[in-house]
């Protein structure tokens, strides 16, 4: 413990330096150039010191348990500050890690034109602080402190451009539904502390699946329901589009690649290891319902869209259901699935993220009806982008087909196994919201980037390449991931699925040896054998070597072919020959909006959307009435089931 | 040695045989014997039979006009990926009960690379800038999200057929269910199957935007939709890749429901096949063709998610229990 260099240090120092950052951005006040080196070196850092975790957590299988200043638990009871990294938190401070640092990537050169950058980034490095605090975090009070944190510089990011409209609503309506759920968190933190004389997780852990009762029931509706407003999952996704719509795209990245991943890890935490429920086909039913329902509600809702930015944001909730559908099934390979997704969700959705925010800043609006034919000014951000939305609508070989399939894989796996009819209508509706997912960016792609060129856009540049690279990063790693599955499971997902399935380390860890099996009893939680085997295989590179030798032969016929173009000279130009056919009639832009591209689909649902759109009325108070139901109902369901 | 001659057996798997050139004969013999059949139906004397190869090959040496305001790379790059994609899946369907390149052939996968001729072709024409396109592939998207359901609820229900059978409870590779039906007879003759089978004939016309179903294209209406600004060879890839799809996804249906059937000699399985595949066209794709006026796309939309889905639901929920 000595030794300050040991990677036993690591997690601390992976939170301590992105804080440390935060202030120092401030220190730097007006220098432009400091307070970047700051920002960068801060995420840097503790990106780096989370990768240099993978060999030890992943690998070697091990779980670091940290006490702040070295005080271990005395007479039973853990009363010092702890951080406990197993796979599963390590995965998802890598996902957390690895977004953060592409969105400061980014901001350089996009916030470049606002005002107060430096509290930009004080607010930027704290949320991130936050949120790896909180995926490291070892006890439930020093969660909910980050939660705080996290949260309000969340809603201060949101309303960062505060002259644009609807910011200051946004961040409002985020605060108020917000708060409701952090102060769900703390309740239910105090109703555990009062019954268990401990927060710390390894002895909630042991304490909690012995002693079911009243209070510690209302507890976990408490705390389910305090993640779920992290993780916006349904009923709170009016807010989610709320805060993409008004916020830098940078902070989208974070809002949706990793507050709700750091909601889908409070979420897995409370009800694998604290509660250990998931065994119960009732809890299991629970989160692949609300995951069913989120996957279609939002996947449709998005369908209903005219902005991009809040498109995107729909999109963001419904493949958040994915991976609560998957986590929700209990089983090795939905775990996985679920964790495999979350990771490809933070990358693909990041991505569309900056290429919004890349085309608001060229174009100065988000509005699908006014944009249109911009991937001849912006081929670079168009590329990007189509890699981005082809990844989301998992088309092979990209990485949201890999772990797309297997959510298919693995709750028709369940329904099957189980014999529970439940869960094969989850495996239709992930595979019809798929391809609505698919049919909302051919829209975008559509009414954004091909189609016509409007007027007032045909002078727009290409973003710098700062705002290029960071989306770079993140379409390579599409690519990445989608192409080496075996070696993202392996080394990713599968350990972080192993640690989610041997709870009684996790607990041994933190309170020593035989710590579980003395506090529990025969109840103690036994490490299960996890197996991955599948009904099939998926070997993307087979495929690409094939689709790579028919492109090469294709194109090679085309060559010999007239597969070339006479040039366009100016004569040709003048008599019309490369306009547009328009019969012979005077050409016109096209008269269908691109927000309403898809009439034929939405003519025969017309029922459901103006059901839809009555009850996302927009009004702050429906939202946190929403939020009380919610809880309500959470709290009944539990104390029938459990 | 040995590696090269493997790379030229399977070069020429992907080439000649089931790959590019099978797809190309097969696919240009049966649009013709449709257009013939239907032009019979209407006391038409119709083109002769190869008049499609034909018409490919005259494409081929047309010059090919780029409009201003398209974006050149996918505009041209589109029908080639929407060719590549749709060969790739040709490899994977067996001939019959026999998979030729891959054992491991997933029936989901088969249903996303279906995807990607119908997306190739959306975004040649997005990218064309022409309004008819972006009619076309907006009526396009909704025929395949028509299409998908009662696709999703067969491909499930053929899962769990198989699946209860060997004992493992769900199958979604696709030379296992050949291998299943080479043992135990088509899955056409299990009476839960039926329903699924005849799902499957109706969806076939609707993803191949054959009439009635044919809304994204509508000659009379919208200058054949994303088409309408391809001249050339891009326009015969993608003629081509019309032709091969409506030959790819009859050959599914007998891989799917007809396994049973063949004799294990695979020239003679790839021609039974094929002969198989002729008269499914001419009953379910040239009939209804000569029939039938177009519906609308909201028509269709609800034809698919209501009827359609209805029956193959029923196979759905009789594998289900078991039957």
């Amino acid at each position: 413990m000595t030794n300050l260099l040991s990677y036993t240090h690591f997690p601390v120092y992976s939170i301590m330096v992105l804080f440390l950052g935060a202030f120092l951005v401030v220190i730097a006040g007006k220098s432009k150039a400091l307070r970047h080196i700051f920002a960068i070196c801060a995420v840097t850092a503790s990106l780096a010191c989370l990768i240099a975790l993978i060999k030890p957590v992943m690998i070697d299988g091990e779980v670091i348990a940290y006490w702040m200043g070295a005080r271990e638990p005395a007479g039973g009871y853990a009363i010092g500050i702890a951080l406990e990294v197993d796979a599963l938190s390590l995965f998802f401070g890598l996902l957390i890690a690895t977004a953060v640092f592409v969105s400061c990537c980014y901001s350089i050169t996009y916030m470049r034109f606002d005002e107060n950058v430096s509290q930009y980034y004080t607010l930027f490095l704290m949320l991130s602080g936050g949120v790896i605090g909180l995926v490291l975090s070892g006890d439930l009070f020093n969660m909910f402190i980050m939660v705080e944190i996290l949260t309000f510089a969340a809603v201060a990011l949101t309303a960062f451009r505060n002259k644009a409209h609807g910011a200051l609503e946004a961040a409002f309506k985020y605060l108020v539904v917000g708060c409701i759920g952090s102060t769900c968190i703390l309740a239910g933190t105090i109703m555990l502390y009062a019954q268990a004389r401990t927060l710390n997780f390894a002895q909630l852990s042991a304490f909690i699946p012995g002693n079911f009762n009243t209070s510690t029931i209302i507890a976990f509706a408490l705390l389910y329901i305090g993640f779920s407003t992290k993780a916006f999952i349904v009923p709170f996704h009016p807010l989610a589009a709320d805060a993409h719509g008004a916020a830098p795209a940078s902070i989208s990245v974070l809002i949706s690649g990793v507050l709700t991943k750091s909601g889908i890890y409070g979420i897995i935490r409370l009800t694998y290891f604290l509660f250990q429920s998931m065994a119960l086909g009732k809890m299991q039913f629970l989160l692949v319902f609300i995951g069913s329902v989120s996957m279609f509600v939002c996947v449709t809702m998005a369908l209903a869209q005219h902005d991009f930015k809040r498109l995107l944001a729909f999109h963001s909730i419904s493949q958040i259901g994915y991976v609560l559908t998957a986590c929700g099934l209990c089983t090795a390979l939905g775990i996985s699935a679920g964790l495999y997704h979350a990771m490809n969700h933070t990358l693909f959705k990041g991505l569309l993220f900056l290429a919004a925010g890349a085309v608001l800043q060229q174009t100065g609006t988000t509005d699908l009806n006014k944009l249109g034919g911009l991937s001849k000014r912006m081929p670079h951000t168009t590329v990007l982008f189509l890699i981005g939305a082809f990844s989301i609508s998992g088309i092979p070989p990209f990485n949201g087909f890999a772990s797309k399939w297997m959510v298919y894989q693995a709750t028709y796996q369940k329904a099957v196994e189980s014999g529970n009819i439940g869960f094969l209508f989850a495996t239709i509706i992930a595979l019809i919201t798929s391809v609505l997912t698919l049919a909302s960016f051919v829209k975008v792609s559509q009414s954004v980037f091909f189609g016509q060129l409007p007027e007032e856009y045909k002078d727009v540049k290409e973003v710098p390449f700062g705002m290029r690279f960071a989306m770079g990063i993140f379409a390579v790693l599409c690519i990445v991931t989608g192409l080496f599955r075996e070696l993202v499971t392996h080394y990713l997902t599968e350990p972080a699925a192993r640690a989610v399935f041997d709870v009684g380390k996790y607990i041994n860890s933190m309170l020593g040896d035989g710590y579980a099996s003395a506090v529990m009893g025969a109840n103690a939680p036994v490490r299960t054998e996890v197996v991955f085997d599948m009904a099939g295989t998926w070997q993307p590179i087979h495929w690409l070597l094939l689709l790579c030798i028919l492109l090469l032969a294709i194109t090679l016929v085309a060559l010999l072919g007239r597969y070339d173009t006479v040039s366009e000279n100016k004569a040709a130009l003048a008599e019309g020959k490369f306009d547009i056919f328009f019969g012979g009639e005077e050409s016109v832009p096209s008269q269908v909006g691109g927000g309403d591209l898809f009439w034929g689909f939405k003519h025969n649902w017309r029922h459901y959307f103006s059901f839809m759109h009555d009850l996302h009325s927009g009004i702050v108070n429906d939202y946190a009435l929403w939020a009380i139901v919610a809880l309500a109902l959470a709290m009944l369901y539990m104390l029938i089931v459990l | 040695m040995a590696i090269v001659y493997s790379s030229l057996v399977y070069l020429g798997y992907i080439l000649i045989f089931p790959g590019f050139l099978f797809c190309f004969v097969a696919g240009m013999l049966i649009t013709g014997i449709d257009r013939k059949i239907v032009a019979k139906m209407q006391k038409r004397v119709g083109p002769p039979i190869l008049q499609p190869m034909y018409d490919f090959f005259k494409l081929m040496g047309k010059e090919t006009i780029i409009p201003a305001a398209a974006n050149k790379t996918v505009f041209l790059a589109a029908p080639i990926v929407g060719l590549a994609a749709m060969v790739v899946i040709q490899l994977f369907i067996p001939v019959i009960s026999t998979p030729i390149l891959y054992g491991t052939a997933d029936l989901i996968v088969i249903l996303y690379l279906l995807l990607i001729p119908a997306l190739a072709e959306i975004y040649g024409g997005s990218a064309s800038g022409s309004p008819y396109a972006g009619v076309g592939l907006s009526r396009e998207m909704v025929t395949i999200i028509a299409c998908e359901l009662p696709l999703v609820l067969i491909f499930l229900s053929v899962a769990k057929t198989v699946g209860n059978a060997m004992g493992t409870g769900l199958c979604f590779s696709l030379s296992d269910i050949a291998a299943y039906q080479a043992a135990n007879g088509s899955l056409m003759l299990k009476a839960s199957m039926i329903p699924a089978a005849i799902a499957m004939l109706l969806v076939i016309p609707g993803e191949t935007g054959n009439h009635p179903f044919d809304a994204a294209e509508a000659e009379t209406e919208i200058c054949e939709g994303m088409l309408a600004e391809y001249s050339g060879a891009p326009l015969g890839i993608y003629k081509l890749t019309h032709a091969i799809k409506t030959f790819t996804l009859t050959a599914l249906f007998v891989a799917l429901f007809l396994g049973g059937i063949g004799t294990g000699i695979v020239l003679l399985d790839a021609l039974i096949e094929f002969a198989i595949c002729v008269v499914l066209t001419i009953i379910f794709i040239s009939l209804v063709h000569a029939v039938t006026a177009r519906l609308k796309i909201e028509q269709l939309f609800k034809y698919y998610w209501t009827a359609v889905s209805a029956i193959a639901l029923i196979s759905l929920v009789l594998a289900w229990f078991g039957m």
